[in-house]
């Protein structure tokens, strides 16, 4: 069964009297498709998944599923079935119970509530642990249990709220793909809500960044990580390292003018990873903002440059080895960036950071 | 250095004898006391003629004390439930905010000021009749005095649940918040989350409600006294009657022995409950 499209419309959530924290939210989501809100803490994303559930007050604004407006509807006439981040299981019953017991509210009969129950535990993998209590069960299994209750009840949209948040990182990487496959197989319009930029990535269709209670930037996975529109994107997508630099724009080039850590480099135009700059003449020069991200870098001791390279010196305080490569702190000029290299390099030692153009997202100060 | 921790082993003992002696002194030898002396004559002997006497003259009075503890008891369950259940689920926050500051009070009144409130309201032309009756709903004629078995179990209820309910409601205040919006989530309405989805997360407590609600209303003297004093009334009415009237101290802890094991059953039932689900009591 395709699932159901939908349109926020200029949504406007707060609580009680305070500022609001969604202020005129657009979005719209197409039938069948997996949507990541993805944002720091207390941007907005949880109380968006809220208000669709219908547990925040919408102040205005509209929420249509497939042309239908379901802002007045009470919580329960939803339809939306949504995946708790305490996975919310009642404890006093099993799992089988916990699956079962949106099934019983719609007055299935129980021959066929256990049947569907069946097809739901194997559907989550959890043949044979029906019987058990949700606190005999490991967290990887509870998740599951929570992703089948709000399966069984074969919602029209499916709310998942930072649905791998208490998991391991194995398990976790073990249950995102099963998710990720079920959503494929069942085609259920799916709302995701994240801090984790990998778990958004691997499992959205596209991806909405939310900052301050507005989307900021939303695209493919790969536009968002590749075309990073603001700072905030460009960190918030693993380039966070950030350097302050002065432009001056030439024929066909820019020209990064030198520092006490940074040697003065002439870049030509075009292919830099972001969109910026893609004409800095544009911008006028001036002062902008450089980010990277640690893995695009690398460190070279004295050896030349590769061509269209900016080149930043600095002294490594730290060194780890979080395994395949070293991870260095290094400080530049009072900044204190990270560089991954395979080759490990002691503290106190003076290095290079090579940086090629196609690894620099470039956006000007009064941009950050 | 022995000498010293000798002393040390000793402290703790020293410190909490006044504790022991007050709990000994006053409780376990007077309890003992008594619950030997039901068992003994005048002259000391050992006999079962207390008990006998006691079945005798009160079987009636028994019954209808357990009837009417556990009539209350049933009542304060259900109201207590639903107070707490208003208090959590509710969704007007003005109704929430005057119930939570009104369902408390009766906590501050003393039994004995509950009774001689409950005179003056259930009695034939009391308060509760005489709105009744000018509201329409109530002839003067059919007016009848609830001051008999119904009058005890009202105070009762009156009194016990908002202590039934103050416990239940911080249970449920302190549940996973999110537990209730899930079963809202998947199409639950309020009453039915508060009877499948609250009350069996907070059954313990409402079970100690109970249980100390049950032991606290077999021990009340002043209720039935003032609201129903006539045959039959309540066990503790018998016991002040045995002692004042004929200094009959014989029965009257032998009814005191029954009511402690009333109340020791249902302490015994709320134990091998939890025992064997494998929690804390």
């Amino acid at each position: 069964m395709p699932g159901e499209s939908l349109e926020i419309r200029d949504l406007v959530v707060g609580y009680g009297s305070d500022a609001p924290v969604l202020n005129g939210l657009s979005v719209n989501v197409q039938p069948g498709e997996i949507v990541a809100l993805l944002g720091a803490s207390g941007c907005g994303k949880t109380t968006l998944l809220r208000a669709l559930a219908g547990f925040a007050r919408v102040r205005s604004g509209q929420i249509l599923v497939s042309g239908r407006d379901t802002i007045d509807l009470a919580p329960d006439k939803r339809n939306m079935a949504m995946v708790f981040q305490s996975y919310a299981l009642w404890p006093h019953m099993t799992a089988a119970q916990n699956i079962a017991y949106g099934l019983k509210i719609r007055g299935i009969r129980q021959a066929e509530v256990n049947r569907r129950v069946e097809a739901v535990l194997a559907m989550v993998k959890l043949e044979g642990l029906g019987g058990r209590p949700v606190d005999n069960l490991s967290g990887g299994q509870r998740q599951r249990v929570a992703l089948g209750r709000a399966l069984a009840v074969d919602p029209q949209i499916l709310l998942l709220d930072e649905p791998m948040s208490n998991l391991d990182a194995r398990v976790r990487f073990e249950v995102r793909h099963e998710i990720k496959a079920l959503q494929k197989k069942l085609r259920i319009t799916t709302i995701l809500v994240t801090h984790d930029r990998e778990e958004a990535m691997t499992l959205a269709d596209r991806i909405l960044i939310l900052e301050g209670g507005q989307v900021v930037q939303a695209g493919t996975p790969e536009e968002v990580y590749d075309q990073p529109n603001s700072p905030f994107v460009a960190s918030f997508m693993g380039a966070d390292n950030v350097m302050p630099v002065e432009l001056r724009p030439e024929e066909g080039a820019i020209r990064v003018l030198g520092t006490d850590c940074i040697e003065e480099t002439v870049l030509p135009l075009g292919d830099f990873a972001g969109d910026r700059p893609a004409n800095p003449a544009e911008d006028g020069g001036g002062s902008f903002i450089v980010h990277f991200r640690s893995d695009a870098a690398t460190i070279g001791n004295g050896d030349a440059p590769p061509q269209d390279t900016l080149t930043l010196r600095g002294r490594v305080t730290q060194c780890s080895y979080p395994g395949g490569t070293y991870r260095h702190a290094i400080d530049v000029g009072g900044q204190r960036l990270i560089v991954d290299d395979p080759q490990h390099y002691a503290v106190g030692d003076v290095v290079g950071i090579r940086l090629p153009k196609a690894s620099l997202y470039f956006f000007p100060v009064n941009a950050s | 250095m022995t000498g010293a921790m000798d002393k040390n082993r000793y402290l703790p003992l020293f410190l909490v004898t006044p504790a022991l002696l007050v709990v000994v002194g006053l409780f376990m030898y007077p309890l003992g006391y008594s619950a030997i002396s039901s068992f003994q004559d005048k002259s000391g002997a050992w006999t079962f003629a207390n008990f006998e006497k006691a079945f005798d003259l009160y079987s009636l009075d028994i019954g209808f004390t357990v009837l009417i503890v556990v009539l209350s008891t049933v009542a304060i369950g259900v109201l207590a439930c639903a107070t707490g259940g208003y208090l959590t689920l509710g969704e007007n926050p003005r109704a929430v905010a005057v119930l939570k500051w009104l369902y408390r009070w009766p906590l501050f009144i003393p039994f004995i000021v509950a009774g001689q409130l409950m005179r003056t309201f259930l009695a034939k032309n009391g308060m509760l009749n005489n709105i009744l009756v000018s509201i329409g709903l109530l002839e003067p004629l059919q007016a009848t005095s609830l001051l008999d078995w119904r009058g005890i179990v009202i105070t009762f209820v009156w009194k016990q649940t908002p202590f039934v309910a103050l416990l239940v409601a911080g249970a449920m205040a302190s549940l996973d918040r999110s537990t209730i919006e899930a079963a809202r989530n998947l199409g639950a309405g309020r009453v039915r989350i508060l009877i499948q989805i609250i009350i069996p997360q907070v059954r313990q407590t409402l079970l100690v409600g109970l249980i100390l609600s049950f032991v606290t209303m077999m021990s009340v003297l002043s209720v039935p006294l003032m609201i129903n004093a006539e045959t039959p009334t309540m066990m503790t009415v018998d016991m002040a009657f045995r002692i004042n009237s004929y200094g009959d101290y014989g029965v009257a802890n032998a009814l005191g022995f029954i009511s402690y094991l009333m109340a020791g059953s249902v302490a015994w039932f709320y134990l091998s409950q939890g025992v064997r689900k494998g929690e804390r009591p």
